[in-house]
């Protein structure tokens, strides 16, 4: 403190040191003093290491309701609820076999709003399983993938199979009837490999999906080995993997220069209303040029700074109000619908029918025909052609548009029509006339694992899919039609594999048509 | 951007809300204060707040009386919805608390957990019409005997009017308009209380001097029937269902194969803890009705091996009463560990000077140990799927087997047949029982102890002949070394050792009327009459098996 008044003597000294030191401990940890001007703001976030992620400055076309959603940020808040909900149930839960239901059951019923906690758990982790895959669609349809974003849609579908993944993990640990033939399907399907490798004879020496299984399940049955597998994956290694992928997605949105705009964002906006503080009304007090240095160009680059307002508050405001809607839609739920725990595991008493969590039940639906293509071929060529979508479709036009690209919504709007149609068309003949199984009993798997009804629906899609390429001479057309198809195709299967089968995959209106037990 | 900035403020104060709702759901409106708020004491409305019942030697914190607030200590005069009092019974709620006779979570507030209607409960409360199987929790023994003697007590009781005078188990006794009260005394708990065994002369004193009055009608009463009147004290503790149905599962020779505290076969499981299993893992795909453990016992009595897959236990063929019978003392066994100061002085006889359950008389031994395969009057049985049970209490068998050979069989058993050995230790049979077992079998079938006039062995005819003999007429029930199929073994070292000569040769001749075994004495239309001398070649024969198959 060289500008104070001279101390008197070092005792003085000290003393005002002391007592100065809770003011000069915030002082020190908020270094830009109080955020009250736009600077000080624009400084408070920078400075910050849990707000930095965030621009300093955000441009208002990112902030409007259409632009995303919240969706992105509501799949953040739905894993930070899991987080924290998780934490506690770690607290009571026990992954042994012998005590595991035991304790889920104490957490329902004995401790203090231990239920509450994990009812918010559940539905927070459905809540995002739900969020993710709107978000990528939301990325899709406003083309967010293009460059330079083509990476980060990657990473944003490594983050789709891992949220996946921890939710289907989180499945087992309760260790009852409906966590344990649940995971049984998951472990089957995964050793559906053998499915081709018995048809081509090379199972005794080349066993792929045995490996698959036991790998997943350390053991040849879903067992303690499984469920402190499964534990461990839930509770710390794919956290930590999700938490790494979402580092690094966030960072290239920021790198990427925030949310993909349309290339006329500034004009389409309009002049910013009078609330909205102007830019370098204040005098710059730092230079860029560091940064003009390492990406080659200044960052005003892109387009007018006029149209942006500092992300503190104005982005914060959207982003705790999306979070708290989270939060709000979780807890009601939570209050509203319980958990399910049915009666312990018991390894002799399958469940008829066994199913998979809900947004697994598409696939399973077309496991019933073939494993391989079900649980393993579909699901590696749906990836592989969500992966594909940014380097085949390399256009520029529509880019930041919701269903943007030639075509446009209408194109949507018919492929809508369209991949209903063809996929109902599809379950309709295999539940009213059955498959190849039924009309050629003596038929190789072999066929059946090439032509089934997942495939079948595959190719009609990707057919469809081309077909939009050429009419439209666009391959943003043709990826706008395949993934709509690919979206309807996912609720009309999922749809048919939660409400409508029954007892041995048998097809029922309604559960009440069940054969009773 | 004020929408955002609204946005987060709405669906904060959303959250805020639901949060609260929760707090006052969970704190301020739950079930057990809304009925004490409706409740009256005398002096005006009772101080709403937790109420639980206590007793840590029993381990119990039950707060059921939290709702049921009048069942509690010293609050009978509380008035309102759902409060009544408990009537009056041996065990005081106040100390006891809950739980300890009816089952269900003492430590939950709710109606759904404490009577444990939540779905998959382990622990639910006990049906209220099955409340007596509470008794079972602390109390094992009780003088039960078999259900016909104990069908024939209860109506020697009523026959001889004895409830004109007596109060038992809520019924009977006259009101004296002069004296407000009964002639005698209640006789509901007499079995636990005791009662005065000089209770006939006392009477026929009474009588004598009597009067006028009811005392004047007392009649003299036979010994046999005295005796039944005893036997019917004896069970009278309180809880007449539960010893009616121990009457039926003492008959139902269910103890051939379980095993009820160490007393039993052990082809079957253990069934001393049965009523605690956990309804939640038990399989339900064949059980009608409800998800209850009553129900699952039910449908596993009626027919066992669609309940159980691959259950050995033969199904039951008896009436709807008997089933519920079998599982109202089923539920029964509940068999807590209880700390010395509340064991129960029949427990007491039972665990730690080794006293039987029930009666051990041969009557209630055979219905209990014997009757599930050779048959209530033993007169065996078939099942599907198992070797035919033989008719033990078969006179034409028990007149020609000494009482050693039946006494041997039963303590060693029948090697490779479903009949264990009983006096192995395990079993919980003991000699004296073995020997009453020995004169029931007697008692059945109308026969004595054969008289032996020639040695044990005596047969010595040719071996060789004989074996020719056995292959064509008796190999084939037999089996060709008499290790025996579709008729028991004869190569068993132990009928081999107690069988005399006689047996043999006397069963041989005569058959055994009412199965396969034709006498040999006589020809049929597929086999000519055996001579003596054959008979005899034929026991000598059996001699060489060796008792070992």
């Amino acid at each position: 403190m060289s500008d104070g008044p001279a101390p008197a003597s070092a005792l003085q000294e000290f003393r005002d040191n002391l007592l100065a030191v809770p003011g000069r401990i915030v002082a020190t940890a908020f270094r830009s003093g109080r955020p009250v001007t736009d600077r000080a703001r624009s400084s408070f976030v920078f400075g910050n290491v849990f707000l930095h992620l965030h621009a300093a400055r955000t441009h208002r076309w990112s902030l409007r309701w259409a632009t995303t959603a919240g969706l992105g940020i509501a799949s953040v808040a739905a894993f930070l609820i899991t987080l924290v909900t998780g934490v506690m149930l770690m607290f009571y839960y026990k992954p042994y076999t012998d005590v595991a239901y035991d304790s889920i059951k104490d957490i329902h019923f004995v401790v203090p709003t231990g239920r509450f906690m994990r009812n918010i758990h559940r539905w927070a982790a459905n809540i995002m399983v739900v969020t993710v895959i709107l978000h990528m669609a939301r990325a899709f349809y406003t083309a967010a993938y293009r460059a330079p974003r083509e990476f980060n849609w990657l990473i944003g579908l490594a983050l789709l199979v891992t949220t996946l993944g921890l939710s289907f993990t989180g499945y087992l640990l309760p260790w009852d009837q409906l966590a344990y033939w649940a995971i049984t399907i998951g472990a089957n399907i995964a050793q559906s490999p053998r499915e081709v490798t018995d048809a081509i004879g090379i199972t005794a020496t080349f066993d792929i999906g045995g490996l698959q299984r036991m790998l997943l399940l350390g053991s040849d049955i879903v067992g303690e080995e499984a469920l402190i597998r499964f534990y461990l994956l839930h509770v710390m290694l794919l956290p930590l993997v999700i938490a790494a992928l979402m580092a690094v997605h966030f960072w290239r949105v920021r790198k990427d220069g925030g949310l993909t705009k349309p290339a006329d964002v500034n004009a389409r906006m309009g002049p910013a209303p009078s609330d909205v503080y102007p830019v370098f009304s204040e005098m710059p007090a730092k230079t860029y040029h560091l940064a003009a240095v390492v990406k080659g160009r200044s960052p005003a680059v892109d387009g007018g700074p006029e149209q942006t307002v500092p992300s503190m508050p104005h982005l914060f405001y959207a982003e705790l109000g999306v979070t708290m809607l989270t939060l709000f839609v979780c807890t009601a739920l939570a209050m509203v619908s319980d958990a399910p725990l049915k009666e312990l595991a018991n390894p002799m008493v399958p469940e008829n029918p066994a199913k998979a969590p809900w947004y697994f039940l598409g696939l399973q639906e077309l496991v019933a025909f073939s494993a391989f293509m079900g649980g393993i071929g579909i699901p590696m060529i749906v990836l592989v052609g969500l992966g594909l979508i940014p380097y085949l479709d390399r256009e520029r036009e529509g880019t930041g548009d919701w269903c943007g690209g030639p075509g446009g919504w209408p194109l949507v709007q018919r492929s809508i029509a369209f991949g209903f149609s063809a996929s109902l068309i599809v379950e309709t003949i295999v539940i009213r006339y059955g498959w190849l199984r039924e009309w050629f009993p003596d038929i190789p798997q072999l066929v059946i694992t090439a032509v089934n009804p997942g495939t079948v629906i595959t190719a009609i899609y990707a057919a469809y899919s081309l077909w939009l390429v050429r009419r439209y001479n666009s391959t943003r057309a043709g990826a706008l039609g395949l993934f709509t198809c690919f979206l309807c195709g996912f609720v009309v299967l999922t749809v048919i594999g939660t409400y409508f089968r029954g007892p041995n995959w048998q097809f029922y209106w309604s559960p009440s048509d069940w054969p009773g037990h | 951007m004020a929408k955002n900035k609204w946005l987060l403020l709405v669906s904060s104060l959303g959250v805020l809300v639901l949060l609260v709702t929760a707090a006052v759901q969970e704190n301020l409106l739950l079930e057990w204060q809304q009925i004490q708020a409706q409740a009256r004491a005398e002096d005006g409305p009772i101080p709403v707040q937790l109420r639980q019942v206590v007793n840590p030697t029993l381990r119990t914190a039950d707060r059921c009386v939290s709702c049921h607030v009048a069942m509690g200590p010293g609050e009978q005069a509380v008035t309102g919805p759902m409060m009544a009092a408990h009537r009056p019974v041996v065990h005081d709620p106040a100390e006891f608390g809950c739980t300890t006779c009816h089952g269900g979570q003492g430590r939950a507030t709710t109606k759904i957990d404490a009577h444990g209607a939540a779905e998959f409960w382990p622990e639910p409360m006990l049906p209220p019409a099955m409340s007596e199987a509470g008794c079972g929790t602390c109390h094992t023994q009780a003088d039960v005997p078999h259900r016909a003697a104990f069908n024939l007590a209860a109506a020697t009781f009523a026959r001889l009017d004895c409830a004109s005078c007596h109060r038992v188990d809520g019924r009977g006794g006259t009101l004296r308009p002069d004296a407000g009260g009964m002639e005698g005394p209640d006789l509901s708990r007499v079995g636990i209380a005791g009662w005065n065994r000089e209770w006939y002369a006392a009477h026929l004193a009474q009588a004598k001097s009597a009067v006028s009055g009811p005392w004047q009608s007392f009649r003299p009463i036979a010994d046999d029937d005295r005796g039944r009147v005893d036997a019917f004290l004896a069970t009278r503790v309180g809880a007449p269902r539960l010893m009616a149905a121990k009457s039926v599962f003492l008959s139902s020779g269910c103890l051939g194969c379980h095993k009820v505290n160490g007393v039993g076969g052990d082809e079957g499981p253990d069934l001393t803890r049965a009523g605690e299993k956990d309804p939640a893992r038990l399989d339900y795909a064949s059980v009608p009705g409800g998800r209850s453990l009553a129900n699952w016992f039910r449908a596993h009595v009626r027919a066992p091996s669609t309940v159980v897959a691959g259950s050995l236990m033969p199904a039951m063929r008896m009436p709807d009463a008997d089933v519920e019978a079998l599982t109202f003392f089923t539920l029964s066994l509940r068999r807590r560990v209880v700390p010395g100061t509340y064991l129960p002085r029949d427990r007491m006889r039972v665990e730690r000077f080794g006293a039987r359950e029930f009666a051990a008389d041969g009557t209630t031994l055979f219905g209990a140990f014997c009757a599930g395969c050779h048959g209530a009057e033993g007169e065996g049985r078939r099942a599907p799927g198992m070797k035919p049970f033989p008719a033990v209490a078969h006179p034409d068998f028990m007149s020609l087997a000494s009482d050693a050979l039946v006494a041997e069989t039963i303590r060693r058993g029948r090697p490779g047949t479903r009949m264990r050995a009983w006096a192995d230790g395990s079993t919980g049979l003991t000699d004296a029982d073995v020997t009453a077992l020995v004169q029931e079998l007697r008692r059945m079938s109308g026969t004595r102890a054969p008289a032996e006039s020639r040695p044990a062995r005596w047969a010595k005819g040719d071996p060789a002949e004989g074996g020719r003999l056995f292959a064509g007429a008796c190999s084939g029930c037999h089996g060709a070394k008499g290790e025996g199929s579709e008729a028991p073994a004869l190569a068993n070292p132990v009928l081999l050792e107690h069988a005399t000569d006689t047996f043999f040769a006397e069963t041989i001749k005569r058959g055994r009327p009412g199965t396969a075994m034709h006498g040999f004495a006589q020809p049929s239309t597929v086999h000519r009459a055996l001579s003596d001398a054959e008979v005899e070649a034929i026991v000598s024969f059996i001699r060489t098996l060796g008792g070992r198959s």
